[in-house]
């Protein structure tokens, strides 16, 4: 009996062309959206490779000069785009990507693409996530805002009960056709995703990509599937298809549109982040405590850098200097990052009721393009930053130079700057990634069982 | 032209009696009013708390100006040691941080109704006279996911809340007399379908217009004193016209669709795919548009020639970065004598360095403007696609938060930064020592801003795209009205 139900419903959805139209625009957006992410990143990554090697390469057959110096050129590091940030970009248009690992402070990432582009960038950018997220729910609802109302209206809802249907049968018959309505659009969609973000890739990263490409699919699957049982009970208690188109298009709006940011706004005061100037502040009125108390404690001294220290001590300086502002540097960002973790687990939570930004949450995570990666990079970065510090302060200390102030006559050759090793960043693994995003998951999960119950309870019993 | 002057006041009359004991319109202007209220506080919040960064930055400012100065008269009196990082005497030390200043852009009267830009780029930079990828990066620090899901401000209800609600209210004028047969009625009193139409809709865009125009004004002059002055007249009146322009060409849109004698339920879906083409769709694929068709120049190779040009400047000046260092052990010599000190030369070599990184890459920095620009250009010129381009582009315009306003800072910004450094160069390669005097003499950044003309024929050129789309399809309308079947 589903079956049947469910055979006729699709019948419906052909003849009148609505699967055609609406999904046929849904198709042509997600083609786009996954053609010009791949071209994209295809060349960002090479690039990005190439320019870091060949960094390398300069960094290694430098001149001979003060360590301190080579710290001033420094070394770039670029940060590779995870295989699905082509299905998913995240947060990626408004972080940076580069860092320049230079003496004395961490830094943050530079060069953050959104600045680079025009106020229009602020509409949303165009990927196969934003197509799902925001338009998926929009084809659903296109698709079955009728269901039942339109039954209800020709009078057939009476017939259906006169000979026996069940309320859960019709339920299931109505979500089945739905369902396979999106499949029918969406399952050649995602074997072409999967071709393309596959394609090109090495071996080990092959099988990775393919895991959270599938477990990526199945956060949409329960997402639309939301959508599907929603639709279902919103029609299901409207007396016309006219007010149930009405009261979906609301609940959509609210959804999808107006939630995302009014929730950002109210997770930004609940957790406020600091501004630059707060951060800024508070860090250096601790650093500048600290150093002090570094400087008094190894050497003795209350001024850095000043006259009582003996120019050739100035290595163990660096080091001592260095090793005090590391761990405050860490307290601080620690801090701000935790922020901004508050901040998303709020957005979580809201899924609850606006399922989207479950989704985003999860989404991001596992196509390895939300904060938790940045971070991953961004610490990985500032590691190899303090590999190049301590290595460049031993050194000194070891050519710790006896001519009084003849410091900076002292040079360094390419056994110093051997010694550090190549930036080898690993993108963190699936295995990795996976348990923080396994509320976003359980939130999700939940959004579906409350709009089956609220599907269920909605069933016209009566005509 | 004479029965729609005669009977226009009789069917709005009638309509808004009707509208007034109906709740649709009430439940209609509460939610605007609610959400534009909600975004109100937003932007003032927002803009008020960029103020208050300005006005702490210009104290730090001051304050360590009167340090600096003080310090110096110290040293001058022989009442303090030098210190061979942070002496006020050095032009190098002075210029290259110790007494940097700040360039900052002003929030203009309107900004809290369009944040904009203003959460992405940078409205202050601190300027020293190292190299300008030194500081021209430093933005505020915001949580990029707020940064992707952007603000919900005044300018947002507009552009995607205000259509939706005069779909909402108009969607079914003429279908529902039609479909509930009261059509033949209402067209057997001398008036004609535009009249009734034209009517029906005037009804509903006053009150929801007026609302959507008029409260952010009010609620900017209740709670966001620097609206409260003269010059911002002209401008509000620029918001209003922009809010009443869009509004109109939703109107037209919803009276060219009832016009196609449709059902109400088909008139719904069709002005709902209008609002999701238009509002969603269109300004998502111009971004795309314009930036696949003038892409932003590598930024990788951006790094990668800043790195090359500081090698090449720590090859040049290898002997001066490499020469005996005596000033940390020698006091005598971080005093000014006679007007002169002696500078560092690993001081003079970083001057140096900084110097030809800004001449070597300056003119690919400019490729990176030039860039923004054009595909500002692009926008403006096809933006006419959506009108929620045009009308966004308009009103963040007006607020100051939009990117040419911004681009229009950083040009005064490398202005300025060359002046800076114009004033430190002979002190720091002619050895003069900073006197009190000097400080006074140090370059202060004062903001230009944009040129007016420019704004209103922005103001005019939008205004007029948006009331062309609106009188198009009124015409249509006309057109399709003449044809509608009554029976």
């Amino acid at each position: 009996m589903i079956g049947l139900i469910a055979r006729r419903e699709l019948l419906e959805f052909i003849r009148d062309r609505r699967l055609f139209w609406a999904g046929g625009i849904i198709l042509l957006l997600l083609a786009i959206a996954l053609l010009v992410g791949w071209q994209q990143q295809r060349t960002l990554n090479a690039e990005r490779a190439a320019a870091q090697q060949l960094d390398y390469d300069d960094w290694v057959s430098q001149a001979e000069r003060h360590p301190h110096d080579a710290a001033h050129q420094g070394m770039h590091v670029f940060k590779p785009e995870a295989p699905l940030a082509v299905v998913d970009p995240g947060i990626t248009p408004y972080v940076g990507s580069t860092q320049w690992l230079q003496a004395h402070r961490q830094a943050d990432l530079k060069f953050v693409p959104a600045q680079d582009a025009t106020g229009l960038q602020r509409f949303g950018n165009l990927s196969v996530a934003w197509v799902l997220q925001v338009l998926g729910p929009l084809l659903v609802i296109v698709l079955g805002f009728n269901a039942f109302a339109a039954e209800r209206e020709q009078g057939t809802l009476r017939q259906l009960m006169s000979i026996g249907v069940t309320p859960q049968r019709l339920l299931l018959g109505k979500a089945l056709a739905l369902s396979v309505a999106l499949a029918l659009l969406l399952v050649p969609a995602a074997v072409v995703i999967a071709f393309v973000s596959l394609s090109g890739l090495e071996a080990g990263l092959q099988y990775d990509t393919l895991m959270r490409l599938l477990v990526l699919f199945a956060g949409y699957a329960i997402y639309l599937s939301i959508f599907i049982f929603l639709t279902l009970a919103v029609s299901g208690r409207t007396s016309t298809s006219r007010i149930a188109l009405m009261a979906l298009m609301a609940v959509w709006i609210t959804g999808v549109i107006l939630a995302p940011r009014a929730i950002s706004d109210l997770a930004d005061r609940w957790y406020p982040t600091p501004s630059r100037v707060e951060f800024n502040n508070s860090m250096d009125q601790e650093l500048s405590k600290t150093y002090a108390d570094a400087w008094q404690a190894s050497f003795g001294v209350s001024t850095r850098w000043g006259a009582d220290l003996p120019l050739n001590r100035w290595g163990e300086a660096l080091q001592v200097d260095d090793q005090a502002g590391y761990l405050v540097a860490d307290r601080h960002f620690a801090e701000l990052w935790g922020a901004f973790d508050k901040q998303r687990q709020l957005q979580e939570w809201s899924g609850l009721v606006f399922p989207v930004l479950a989704l985003r949450s999860f989404s991001m995570g596992i196509a390895g393009s939300d904060f938790s990666a940045h971070r991953d990079f961004s610490l990985a970065a500032e590691q190899q930053r303090r590999l190049m510090q301590d290595l460049i302060s031993h050194d000194l200390i070891h050519h710790a130079d006896v001519l009084d102030h003849q410091h900076f006559t002292y040079k360094a050759d390419s056994t110093l700057w051997k010694q550090i090793p190549p930036f080898d960043y690993r993108l963190p693994t699936m295995e990795a990634v996976l348990p923080a995003n396994i509320r976003s998951l359980g939130i999700l999960s939940l959004a579906l069982l409350v709009s089956f119950v609220l599907a269920l309870a909605s069933v016209p019993r009566r005509a | 032209m004479n029965s729609l002057f005669k009977h226009l006041p009789l069917v709005f009359r009638h309509e808004w009696r009707l509208l007034l004991a109906d709740r649709s319109l009430w439940l209609t202007l509460g939610i605007l009013c609610a959400v534009l209220a909600y975004g109100l506080f937003n932007g003032i919040t927002a803009t008020e708390a960029r103020t208050t960064t300005q006005v702490r930055l210009q104290i730090q400012e001051a304050d360590a100006a009167v340090r600096n100065v003080d310090l110096l008269r110290r040293i001058f009196e022989d009442k303090a040691n030098p210190e061979p990082f942070a002496n006020p005497a050095n032009p190098a030390n002075v210029g290259s941080g110790l007494a940097a200043r700040y360039a900052m852009m002003p929030a203009l009267p309107l900004a809290p109704l369009a944040l904009g830009q203003s959460d992405m780029l940078p409205d202050h930079y601190k300027i020293s006279y190292r190299n300008k990828t030194s500081f021209l990066y430093d933005g505020e620090i915001e949580n990029p996911w707020n940064l992707m899901s952007g603000r919900l401000d005044a300018v947002f209800v507009v552009i995607y809340l205000l259509p939706l609600l005069i779909i909402a209210l108009s969607y079914n004028v003429l279908s529902v007399e039609r479909e509930q047969g009261m059509m033949k009625l209402v067209l057997s009193n001398p008036i004609t379908l535009s009249t009734l139409l034209a009517g029906k809709l005037l009804a509903r865009a006053l009150p929801l217009l007026a609302g959507a125009a008029l409260l952010p004004i009010v609620a900017l002059l209740l709670f966001f004193p620097p609206a409260r002055q003269v010059d911002a007249l002209p401008q509000m009146m620029g918001w209003i016209a922009l809010v009443l322009a869009y509004g109109l060409f939703w109107f037209a849109l919803a009276a060219f669709v009832n016009a196609l004698r449709t059902s109400s339920a088909n008139n719904a879906l069709l002005l709902i795919s209008a609002w999701v083409v238009l509002t969603l769709i269109a300004p998502v694929i111009v971004n795309l548009a314009v930036s696949t068709a003038n892409p932003a120049p590598s930024r990788v190779e951006l790094a990668t020639q800043t790195r090359l040009v500081t090698i090449a400047g720590l090859n040049r000046y290898n002997e001066l970065l490499s020469t005996d260092y005596r000033y940390t052990t020698n006091l005598e010599t971080l005093r000014p004598k006679d007007g002169k000190l002696d500078i560092p030369e690993r001081l003079r070599a970083f001057y140096l360095m900084d110097r030809d990184v800004d001449a070597e890459i300056s003119s690919l920095l400019d490729r990176f403007d030039i860039q923004v620009a054009s595909q500002q250009a692009l926008v403006d010129r096809f933006g006419f696609v959506s009108p929620a381009i045009v009308a966004f582009e308009g009103i963040t315009g007006l607020s100051g938060n939009g990117s040419r306003r911004f681009q229009h800072f950083k040009e005064q910004i490398d202005t300025f930064h060359e002046n800076w450094r114009g004033y430190f160069q002979p002190k720091v390669l002619g050895g003069q020592a900073m006197t009190e005097s000097d400080y006074a003499d140090i370059p202060r950044f004062v903001w230009q801003e944009e040129s007016a003309r420019q704004r209103w024929t922005d103001l005019a050129k939008r205004l007029f795209q948006l009331l062309l789309l609106a009188a198009i399809l009124s015409v249509l309308a006309i057109v399709f009205l003449r044809r509608y079947r009554v029976v």
